[in-house]
C-alpha cells in the first residue's frame, strides 16, 4: 500500500516536472525565435523580392544582390565604410588596451573611478553626445578655436566637420567604451602576481604586455574590436550629424532604401549583407583566439 | 667577510601602521635562512622588500655592498618562488621555465637546453609539454622551483612555498629543498610560519615578531636557547616558571620561585640579580623521581596516552597556575602511573633555559 502511494506521490511531480521543462524550453528557444529569428528571416525573404513602380513584386530573384555588385555606388561605399570601421576598430583597440592597461596598473580603490570614468558616456543621451563632438570639431569648434589660440594654425580646418574624417573622430569617440570594458574584464582576470613574477624572472614591463598582458587578455581584445567594429559599421545617425554630404556609409544607404527610397527589398538585400559582413566579423574574431588552458 | 645580503636597520609602515621596525638581517652565501613568523608579524613584507614588490621606509639593502634601492625588480639577481607558485597557466612547462632565459634574450637552442637540464634537476624531465593545469600541487611547484633556479641566481626567496601541500608531500618537498639548495650551492631564504619545517630544513633561523627579530641563531640553538617568552611558546612546548633571578655562577642561575630555588643555564649575559625572570623547560627534559623531602613535589592531575609517547601533567601546590607538562616514551614505567600520585620533578640545568620576562 505504501509502495502504491508512493510510486502515485512521484508520478505526479514528475509530469508536472515535464510539462514545467516544456514551458522552460519553450520560451528558451520560442522567445528568441520569435523576436530575433523570425525577423531576419522576412526580411532575408523580402530581399529576395523586388520593387516595380512602387510595388513589391513577389517573386523571387537575385535583382537586388546583382545591383549591390553592379548598380551606382553601393559596392564602393560599402568597401569604404569596412575600411572606415577597421581604421576605427584599430585605432579603437589600440587606444583601449592602453587605457585598459593603465586602469590595470592602479590600485584597486582608484580603478574603479577611472573605470566609471571612462564610462561616463554610456550613460548619456545620444543626442547630447552627438551635439557635444559637433561643437567641439565645428569650424568656430573647441578643437579650431583652441588650435588657433596656439598659434598652431591660422585658419580653422573645415575638414574637422562634415567630412570622412570628421565620421572617423566621432565614432572612435563615441564607441571607445565598448572597447575599453571588455578589454579590462579580462586584464581584470590576470592574477596580480603573475607580473610580480614575471617582473621577478627578469622581464621588463614591456615584455611583461607582451608575455603576459595581451596573451591573456586577448579575448577581451577581440571582443572589443568585434563590439566596435559591428556598432560603427552600422552606425547611420552619426555619420548623417558629422558627415554631411560628402560621408556616405553603408548603414546610411540602407536606412535611407527604407526610410527615404521606400524600396524596402533591395533595403533588405543591403541589410543582409550588413548581417553577413558583422557575422564574418564575429568568426574572425572568434579564430583569433586559440583554446584556451584553464588554470 | 662580507655577507652577500644584507638588511640594514629596515622599516617599513603602512599608513600610520609600522609593519616593520630595526630589522637587520645577513645571509651569507650558500646559506638555507628560514624567516619564521607567526601570521602578521612581517616575514612576508622583509620578503617582498628583498624582491623589490615593496618600498622601504628607512635602512639600506644591501646586495655585496650594493645598494639595491634602485635596483627595479627584474634587475634584482635573485628569483622568488610565489606561495601560490604564479605558473603563467597561457605556457607550457618548458616555457615558464625558460621564461627566465627568454627575458635575457638567450638563443632558442641554449634555453631548450637549459630547460632540460634544469627539469631533470627538479625531476621533471618528461613535462616540458604540459601545462600548469595538468600537473600535480607538487609536480607546479618543482616547476616554479626550476623557473626560479634556471637563470642561476645567487639567492632565491621562497614564500611558503610548501604551505598548500599535504603533508606526505610536504615531508618529501622538505627534503627536495634541502637536497636541491645542498647541491645547487645558493643561497634560500625560506619563510614560513611552521616551526617545525623551519627546524628541519634551516641552517639559521629568524624569528620574527610583531615587525622585530625576536631571536636568531641555528635551529638547535633557538631551541634549547630561548631567550623571550615568546620564542619559548612558539617553537615546540615549554614549561615556563616565574620566579626571581637570585645568583649566576659561571652559566647556571640560581631562581627563587615559589616552589622553591630551581637552576637554569644562560647564555651571553646574565640579567641582574633580582629581575623578574622565567625558566623554561621542554617537557621532554624533566624527568620523574619517587617524591623525596626537599626535592620539586608534584602531584600528578592528568596521564594522556600519545601511542610512542605519554604526557603527564602535574601541579605543585605553590605554583597552583602551573600545570607543568612532562613528555616521556611510553614504557612499563609509565603505565604504573595514576592520578593523584606524587612526584619528584627534575632536570639538569643544562636543559633549563633562562628567560627575561618581559612586563
Amino acid at each position: 500500500m505504501s509502495t502504491t502511494s508512493s510510486s502515485h506521490r512521484s508520478a505526479r511531480p514528475r509530469r508536472r516536472g515535464i510539462v514545467r521543462d516544456l514551458l522552460w524550453h519553450g520560451l528558451n528557444l520560442g522567445l528568441p525565435l520569435l523576436f530575433v529569428v523570425l525577423p531576419i528571416l522576412s526580411f532575408v525573404l523580402v530581399s529576395f523580392w523586388t520593387l516595380t513602380n512602387g510595388q513589391i513584386v513577389h517573386t523571387l530573384t537575385l535583382a537586388n544582390y546583382r545591383a549591390f555588385f553592379t548598380e551606382g555606388s553601393y559596392l564602393q561605399v560599402y568597401l569604404g565604410t569596412v575600411l572606415l570601421s577597421a581604421q576605427v576598430t584599430l585605432i579603437n583597440v589600440v587606444l583601449a588596451i592602453a587605457i585598459a592597461v593603465f586602469i590595470f596598473r592602479r590600485t584597486p580603490r582608484v580603478r574603479f573611478l577611472i573605470l566609471m570614468s571612462f564610462m561616463l558616456p554610456l550613460f548619456m543621451s545620444y543626442i547630447i553626445k552627438i551635439y557635444s563632438i559637433r561643437s567641439i570639431l565645428g569650424q568656430r569648434g573647441l578643437l579650431n578655436e583652441g588650435l588657433l589660440a596656439l598659434g598652431l594654425i591660422d585658419q580653422p580646418i573645415e575638414v574637422l566637420l562634415f567630412s570622412r574624417t570628421a565620421i572617423f573622430i566621432a565614432l572612435a569617440v563615441l564607441y571607445l567604451p565598448y572597447a575599453i570594458l571588455p578589454i579590462y574584464l579580462a586584464l581584470d582576470r590576470i592574477p596580480a602576481n603573475y607580473l610580480a613574477a614575471s617582473a621577478d624572472l627578469g622581464a621588463t614591463p614591456l615584455q611583461a604586455l607582451r608575455d603576459i598582458v595581451l596573451p591573456l587578455g586577448r579575448p577581451g581584445i577581440a571582443a572589443g574590436a568585434v563590439f566596435t567594429f559591428i556598432l560603427t559599421f552600422g552606425d547611420f545617425v552619426t555619420p548623417q550629424m558629422v558627415g554631411g554630404t560628402q560621408g556616405f556609409t553603408f548603414g546610411r544607404i540602407v536606412f535611407s532604401q527604407f526610410g527615404l527610397a521606400l524600396n524596402w527589398p533591395l533595403g533588405s538585400a543591403l541589410a543582409v549583407i550588413l548581417l553577413a559582413t558583422t557575422l564574418l566579423a564575429v568568426a574572425l574574431a572568434g579564430l583569433t583566439l586559440r583554446r584556451e588552458h584553464v588554470r | 667577510m662580507q655577507p652577500l645580503l644584507h638588511l640594514e636597520n629596515i622599516s617599513k609602515r603602512y599608513g600610520s601602521v609600522r609593519v616593520l621596525d630595526g630589522i637587520d638581517i645577513t645571509v651569507a652565501d650558500n646559506e638555507f635562512l628560514t624567516i619564521l613568523g607567526p601570521s602578521g608579524s612581517g616575514k612576508t613584507t622583509i620578503l617582498r622588500i628583498i624582491g623589490g614588490f615593496e618600498g622601504i621606509d628607512g635602512g639600506r639593502l644591501m646586495f655585496e655592498g650594493r645598494d639595491l634601492a634602485s635596483v627595479p625588480i627584474n634587475r634584482r639577481p635573485f628569483n622568488t618562488v610565489f606561495q601560490d607558485y604564479a605558473l603563467f597557466h597561457h605556457m607550457n612547462v618548458a616555457e615558464n621555465v625558460g621564461y627566465g632565459l627568454k627575458v635575457r634574450g638567450r638563443p632558442r637552442a641554449e634555453i631548450a637546453a637549459k630547460v632540460a637540464d634544469v627539469l631533470e634537476t627538479v625531476g621533471l624531465g618528461a613535462l616540458g609539454a604540459r601545462y600548469p593545469a595538468q600537473l600535480s600541487g607538487g609536480q607546479r611547484q618543482r616547476v616554479a622551483l626550476a623557473r626560479a633556479i634556471i637563470c642561476e641566481p645567487r639567492l632565491i626567496l621562497l614564500d611558503e612555498p610548501l604551505s598548500a601541500l599535504d603533508v606526505e608531500l610536504r615531508a618529501q618537498m622538505q627534503r627536495f629543498l634541502k637536497s636541491l639548495q645542498r647541491r645547487l650551492g645558493i643561497a634560500f631564504v625560506f619563510i614560513t610560519h611552521d616551526q617545525e619545517e623551519a627546524i628541519a630544513l634551516s641552517d639559521r633561523i629568524i624569528v620574527v615578531h610583531r615587525g622585530r627579530i625576536e631571536q636568531e641563531g641555528a635551529p638547535e640553538q633557538l631551541y634549547r636557547r630561548p631567550r623571550t617568552p615568546f620564542i619559548a611558546a612558539f617553537l615546540g612546548e615549554n614549561n615556563l616558571i616565574a620566579g626571581t633571578l637570585a645568583g649566576v655562577q659561571g652559566a647556571v642561575c640560581r631562581v627563587e620561585t615559589a616552589a622553591g630555588p630551581l637552576h637554569a643555564t644562560v647564555d651571553g649575559p646574565a640579567p641582574l640579580p633580582g629581575s623578574a625572570v622565567l625558566v623554561a623547560v621542554r617537557p621532554e627534559h624533566i624527568t620523574l623521581a619517587a617524591a623525596a623531602p626537599g626535592a620539586l613535589v608534584a602531584e600528578v592531575v592528568e596521564i594522556r596516552f600519545l601511542g610512542a609517547n605519554i604526557l603527564i601533567e602535574l601541579r605543585h601546590p605553590a605554583l597552583p597556575d602551573t600545570l607543568i607538562k612532562v613528555r616521556r616514551l611510553a614504557d612499563g614505567s609509565t603505565a604504573r602511573l595514576s592520578p593523584g600520585q606524587r612526584l619528584t620533578v627534575g632536570w639538569a640545568a643544562d636543559d633549563a633555559a633562562l628567560l627575561v620576562a618581559k612586563g
